[in-house]
């Protein structure tokens, strides 16, 4: 547990000081909020989902390849794959809840008469999806500039993609935007309970799919065998 | 002055003019050198001055570390060890000592 | 003379008057530090090579040759090693056994495969064939890399650190004084972005040591690092053998040669391990 955490403490303290980045992860769902502000508030608040989530992924992009070199020789210190990908994972998290704090007290106080529980419970799915979807891409594509051009075409397809055609309950987020419409559009409660079983499929999922790259990229190679010292 | 003269009496207290220098600070080869020149004792070379403080390090009355100083490249810094200054002032006294009646026995004659 | 001419003729006339390998080089280095200090003729800063050899080794007190102590268990095992990138070979069947005490180069020409062994020996990639075993603990120091941009070296000695299960106080110190081995102190708020490609291969280093491995495997860790660095990084393995540690450097210079106990030449048909005191010196 101690090894897990000190990996979450260490993505964090990474994070926290590129600065640059953080400042583009707080811009870039403000920017998706504000720019059709003027117009209908609910698809405002359905943009800056998107937005977090674009957001969080890309910084779990970024964090799983800065950490490339790192993690095997972590590994012969003593960390299992385990400790490596789910401290990683916890650590993003935790990033993204403070992402998306600030934007959920901005809907709370800027946009009236919204379920915001229904609000809060769309940023959680994106918040809880987004680090594992971007560490997966991060872990199979090598080059950041190849993981950062998927990101943008899940992202855009999700933005355009019908969200009542079936394609569409196969893009990663797109519990978020059944919470969403249920919180913004006063629909029946199929929309929240669709949303939250996608959400926690897709989450589980994503950690499972994590995982199993994860464990193959660290394993145990079978050609080296350990034998204790005596 | 009489060089072979300066290089034989060098050659008695060069250790401690080193470990003078080292009291308060710790310093390098070339530091060294440059202060014992600025202290008038004269410009030491380095084939004088490296001997001294290996056998210095030997006995152990210096330690050495090579280390990266603030500006510039590493280099080999010594500094002084508690033995290092109770040499220091065993052989500080010893020279004191030796070198009051020598000043009054070359005074009164250079006078004279 | 110029002063690379006077060094090189001061460090072979030390050789010849049997000064122990670690205080020559720490000697050499000096002067060469004072000698880009301070300029001037090497002749007039320290006279004859051979007579400030003379002089050198007379305060230092010559020691005759240390017997080595004998070489300690198997540590490391590595056979029938072979690797292939497509239809290249880079390895066929290279093999190399070290035992605690013992310190191991692999060298060759670029591209022979160095890293790879290295690699492979480490588990960090898969062999075609062959097998390797360690026993205890394993180190790996990589070319580059291996660092965290973002995080301050004590963070990293933490985080490597809590691997083995040390806490945060007890691996802060133990990488601060595995970093003093190296004469660096290692700061307390600079970032390793900020640090000189060097000074990062130090914390690298510092961090495959800070373990405590039983078998430490080191991939040209010395890049970047100054003379003086140079010198303590040798000293520093010096001491690791002594203490009974298994040490594998992957190096293409070969002056240091002098100071291995085995030498594992990947060139080409070569594939061979010798001895590392005999037939290296005909070699450039």
């Amino acid at each position: 547990m101690n090894r897990m955490l000190t990996v979450a403490e260490m993505t964090l303290r990474e994070l926290l000081r590129r600065r640059g980045v953080l400042a583009l992860m707080l811009l870039l769902p403000l920017t998706f909020y504000l720019i059709r502000r003027d117009a209908y508030v609910g698809q405002s608040v359905r943009s800056l989902m998107l937005g977090i989530s674009w957001a969080v992924s890309t910084a779990a992009l970024f964090a799983t390849s800065a950490a490339r070199e790192l993690e095997p020789r972590l590994r012969l210190a003593g960390y299992g794959p385990r400790h490596l990908y789910l401290g990683r994972m916890l650590g993003l998290w935790a990033a993204g809840l403070a992402i998306a704090l600030p934007f959920f007290l901005l809907v709370v106080f800027d946009a009236p008469n919204l379920r915001y529980g229904g609000v809060a419970a769309g940023m959680l799915c994106c918040v809880a999806i987004a680090p594992p979807l971007g560490m997966l891409i991060g872990a199979l594509l090598p080059r950041e500039l190849e993981g950062t051009l998927l990101l943008l075409v899940i992202v855009t397809v999700q933005m355009l993609i019908d969200p009542a055609g079936t394609g569409a309950k196969l893009t990663p987020f797109w519990s978020s935007r059944e919470i969403t419409t249920w919180a913004v559009d006063h629909t029946d409660g199929g929309y929240l309970a669709r949303g939250s079983v996608h959400g926690v499929l897709v989450t589980v999922g994503m950690v499972l799919a994590v995982a199993a790259v994860f464990s193959v990229r660290l394993r145990r190679r079978r050609h080296l065998r350990h034998l204790p010292v005596g | 002055m009489d060089i072979e003269r300066r290089g034989q009496w060098l050659r008695g207290v060069l250790d401690l003019c080193v470990l003078g220098l080292l009291r308060d600070r710790e310093s390098y080869g070339y530091q060294l050198a440059q202060a014992l020149e600025a202290a008038g004792i004269g410009s030491i070379q380095g084939g004088t001055l490296y001997p001294v403080l290996l056998r210095l390090q030997r006995t152990g009355l210096v330690s050495a570390q090579w280390r990266e100083g603030a500006a510039g490249p590493a280099r080999k810094y010594y500094r002084i060890t508690d033995l290092g200054r109770a040499e220091l002032r065993r052989g500080g006294q010893d020279w004191l000592a030796f070198v009051a009646p020598v000043t009054g026995l070359v005074t009164e004659r250079v006078d004279g | 003379m110029n002063a690379d001419e006077w060094l090189r003729a001061f460090a072979a006339e030390l050789r010849q008057r049997r000064v122990r390998d670690d205080d020559a080089r720490h000697v050499v280095a000096e002067a060469a530090t004072h000698l880009r200090d301070g300029g001037g003729d090497p002749a007039v800063v320290f006279g004859l090579p051979g007579r400030y050899a003379a002089a050198i080794a007379e305060s230092i007190g010559a020691t005759p040759p240390p017997v080595p102590a004998a070489p300690g268990p198997v540590r490391l095992h590595a056979r029938g090693i072979t690797k292939r990138y497509g239809r290249r070979t880079v390895l066929r069947d290279a093999g190399l056994t070290v035992r605690a005490g013992q310190i191991a180069a692999i060298v060759g020409a670029n591209g022979c495969g160095k890293s790879t062994f290295l690699r492979i020996c480490a588990g960090l990639i898969s062999p075609d064939a062959g097998e390797v075993t360690v026993t205890g603990r394993l180190g790996y120091c990589p070319q580059q890399g291996g660092t965290a941009d973002f995080l301050l070296p004590d963070e990293h000695f933490v985080l490597v650190g809590a691997g083995g299960g040390l806490a945060r106080g007890p691996a802060r110190r133990a990488g601060r004084a595995a970093a003093r081995k190296l004469g660096w102190d290692a700061p307390g708020d600079v970032l390793t972005r900020h640090l000189s490609g060097g000074t990062r291969q130090k914390l690298n280093l510092t961090m495959s040591t800070l373990t405590e491995p039983d078998v430490l495997l080191l991939d040209e860790p010395y890049q970047g690092f100054d003379r003086g660095t140079y010198v303590d990084f040798w000293d520093q393995l010096g001491r690791l053998r002594d203490a009974g540690r298994a040490i594998v450097v992957v190096t293409h210079l070969l002056n240091q040669l002098d100071r291995v106990d085995l030498v594992l030449d990947l060139t080409p048909a070569g594939g061979t391990v010798r001895d590392g005191d005999a037939g290296w010196g005909g070699r450039a």
